[in-house]
């Protein structure tokens, strides 16, 4: 049949047609699946990109990333590579010269370079790692409605991510005097990013390098000191302690690396410096009377930097504790609650008035509180200023003459609760009065403060050396006159 | 009387044959003694250097430091010279010759008297030296009171401020070592006039020479 043959023929070319429609359907639908999955890979970052273990706060570090590896069995090169490919989509946009407006007005550069990025310590770590809201599709835009408020408040924030990695060491930051100027609302003490910059992070032996210390940012009168010092020429001319490796100290050394200290009172001073001159005590000792006193309450740089202007710095000691006593956190400053005391004018000492009226010591004990004295240099520049030691002041007038120039300098420090020394000028007769045997019982220097009364009794134990045995005579020349005229 | 002279030299013979004398201060008596003085003047110079840098430049601060300490212990040894003849010997009756106080103020006041008039015309001394009660109550009084309390203490305070940081527990004590310097600093002054009247008493003998040669030879003149 024709119809029949018509209608078999029209029937096997439907057939043909459907075969072909379906086979260019299957390809659009490949086509558009592989340009669906290009789309998405080039505009998200796959929650299964970021690893678990940096998620939960773990080392991104590309050792870490190795040891996550070998726990799951993941090869490192390709995941390497996945962290290095999605860093790169970042790096598109932020390589460029861009800046941000933040809600302060001010604007914010945004802009890291690729180069210095990837060859930087953290050149093998995600941004995301650092950048854990980013991470989360949170990126700061209109559309997500997240905004920065300053680039100093962002910095602050983004210490904690830091933390991520480097838990011991921002631990230790945050027992530092710069974490807690920044936890006081300081705006210059620096945070992590402020010393190791946010990308271009170096690797730990450039920061152990003169040029590249980041202290002298901040410091720099102090760094030009340390630079001209014993310490910072031998160190820049890379001279290592004798018949060690051992290079001579950079700030790290001394004030450590971020558990900074400000090296204020006594003890932590002097074992910072004995730390490597380890028989210092036994050379003093060959030669200087009282050497394990000189050590303790003579700091260092007073007679190791010769040309450095010194005083006599008293602080509050706590005898029970024995620890300098600190300023709580809060309370009205010690010097402003003695100088009240004083200005009410009442008798005796502020300082005995005041311990009864703070009843109990740090320890919550009964106070038992003396104010102990120490030599000290002016100035944190001059600490630093230390001298080779065939320079040093070896001649004992420069502390032991009454009315020497150290003399003339007094000072009271009280260690803050941050670790930091507030220190004001004292009465400079606070030293040669007869109640600072009382106030300062525990300290004295020979020679240097002669108590007046003493030397008014000392110059009429000579008087009477000398009237008696001249009166006496006087008194029998007299006598024997007398006899001889009643004779004649 | 003189002890036994066939046996001395000939120069002691001659001085014991002018007059007769005593044999009152013994060898150890006379060492310590002589060693003692010597030992108290540079004591008392280095301790006044010391202590007054800038008066005068008898020797730098270090050395006078130094003077100072090595002299202090030589005189330290040399008290136990001192301490150890009359605690091991039967001359300690010399400053406890007689326990009772009443004879003690008579005499004492005898003596005050002597030495404020009767010295001047001729008198003999109240007091009669004789070997087992060679000083007289005022002499007595003032040695025991120096040799065994403010001696003692002047040791003591130096050896502390001779090693502040070994004896720091015990300058605590005391108070501090302000108040153990203020203690020390005080019998140094003491010490000064003391010093300069015991050598002005030291010539008020028969002739000014009379009792520093006495001391030299150990014996006296009997009065």
């Amino acid at each position: 049949m024709k119809v029949g043959s018509t209608t078999g023929d029209s029937a096997g070319n439907d057939r043909a047609e459907l075969s072909v429609l379906t086979m260019l359907f299957i390809c659009c639908m490949l086509f558009s699946g592989v340009l669906y999955a290009q789309e998405t890979a080039e505009t998200e970052i796959p929650a299964t990109e970021i690893p678990a273990a940096e998620k939960n706060a773990e080392p991104a570090v590309i050792e870490d990333a190795r040891a996550a590896t070998e726990d799951s069995q993941v090869d490192v090169t390709s995941r390497l590579e996945e962290i290095l490919k999605n860093n790169t989509k970042c790096l598109r946009c932020h390589n460029r010269d861009k800046s941000k407006l933040l809600e302060d007005g001010e604007s914010m550069s945004i802009q890291v370079h690729r180069e210095e990025y990837l060859s930087s310590a953290h050149g093998e770590v995600s941004c995301v790692s650092c950048h854990e809201a980013i991470g989360n599709r949170k990126h700061p835009s209109k559309s997500t409605n997240i905004t920065i408020n300053s680039e100093r408040e962002y910095s602050v924030e983004m210490n904690d991510s830091c933390r991520n990695c480097h838990r011991e060491k921002t631990t230790q930051y945050k027992g530092s005097v710069h974490a807690a100027l920044v936890a006081q609302g300081s705006t210059k003490a620096p945070v992590c990013t402020d010393c190791h910059s946010a990308h271009a992070v170096e690797t730990m032996e450039n920061y152990q390098a003169v040029t590249g210390l980041p202290c002298k940012n901040c410091h720099e009168s102090i760094f030009n000191a340390y630079s001209d010092s014993v310490h910072g020429e031998a160190r820049i001319n890379g001279n290592t302690i004798r018949d060690t490796h051992i290079q001579s100290p950079i700030c790290s050394d001394c004030h450590k690396s971020h558990e900074v200290t400000a090296l204020g009172i006594g003890d932590p001073l002097r074992t910072t410096c004995i730390g490597c001159h380890e028989n210092v005590v036994l050379l003093h000792t060959q030669w200087l009377p009282n050497a394990g006193t000189h050590l303790d309450i003579v700091s260092c740089a007073v007679c190791h930097a010769p040309f450095a202007k010194r005083k006599f710095d008293l602080h509050l000691y706590d005898n029970v504790a024995e620890v300098p006593v600190v300023q709580k956190e809060g309370a009205e400053p010690l010097q402003q609650q003695l100088q009240a005391i004083a200005n009410e004018g009442g008798i005796g000492d502020p300082l005995e008035i005041w311990k009864q009226r703070s009843g109990m010591g740090q320890q919550g004990q009964a106070m038992d509180i003396s104010l102990r004295s120490r030599m000290e240099v002016m100035s944190g520049v001059a600490a630093h200023q230390i001298a080779n030691k065939s320079f040093a002041v070896r001649t004992c007038d420069s502390c032991h003459e009454p009315g020497s120039r150290q003399r003339q300098n007094v000072t009271v420090s009280i260690p803050q609760a941050d670790g930091r020394m507030q220190s004001f000028d004292a009465d400079r007769e606070a030293l040669s009065t007869v109640d600072a045997v009382k106030s300062i019982s525990d300290f004295y220097a020979l020679g240097g403060n002669p108590n007046k009364i003493l030397d008014y009794m000392l110059l009429l134990s000579l008087l009477a050396g000398f009237a008696i045995p001249i009166g006496h005579f006087t008194l029998g020349k007299m006598i024997k006159e007398k006899m001889d005229k009643g004779e004649q | 009387m003189s002890t036994n002279p066939s046996e001395q030299n000939q120069s002691e013979y001659w001085i014991k044959a002018r007059a007769p004398e005593l044999y009152i201060n013994p060898l150890p008596v006379r060492i310590w003694h002589w060693l003692n003085a010597l030992g108290f003047v540079v004591l008392i110079l280095s301790g006044t250097q010391i202590r007054y840098t800038n008066l005068f430049n008898l020797m730098s601060f270090e050395t006078a430091i130094k003077t100072h300490n090595w002299v202090a212990f030589a005189v330290i040894a040399n008290y136990f010279v001192w301490l150890g003849f009359y605690l091991f010997s039967d001359k300690i009756t010399v400053y406890h010759p007689e326990l009772n106080m009443k004879k003690f103020f008579t005499r004492a006041f005898a003596q005050i008297q002597y030495y404020s008039f009767g010295i001047f015309t001729g008198e003999r001394s109240p007091h009669k030296v004789v070997p087992h009660d060679k000083f007289n109550p005022m002499q007595s009084i003032t040695y025991q009171i120096v040799m065994l309390l403010v001696v003692p203490i002047q040791f003591i305070t130096g050896i502390m401020m001779w090693d502040i940081k070994r004896f720091g527990n015990a300058i605590e004590i005391l108070g501090g070592i302000e108040v153990v310097n203020t203690v020390h600093v005080l019998i140094y002054i003491f010490f000064v006039s003391f010093t300069l009247v015991h050598a002005y008493m030291g010539a008020l003998g028969k002739t000014p020479a009379t009792h520093f040669r006495e001391m030299f030879t150990g014996y006296e003149e009997e009065h």
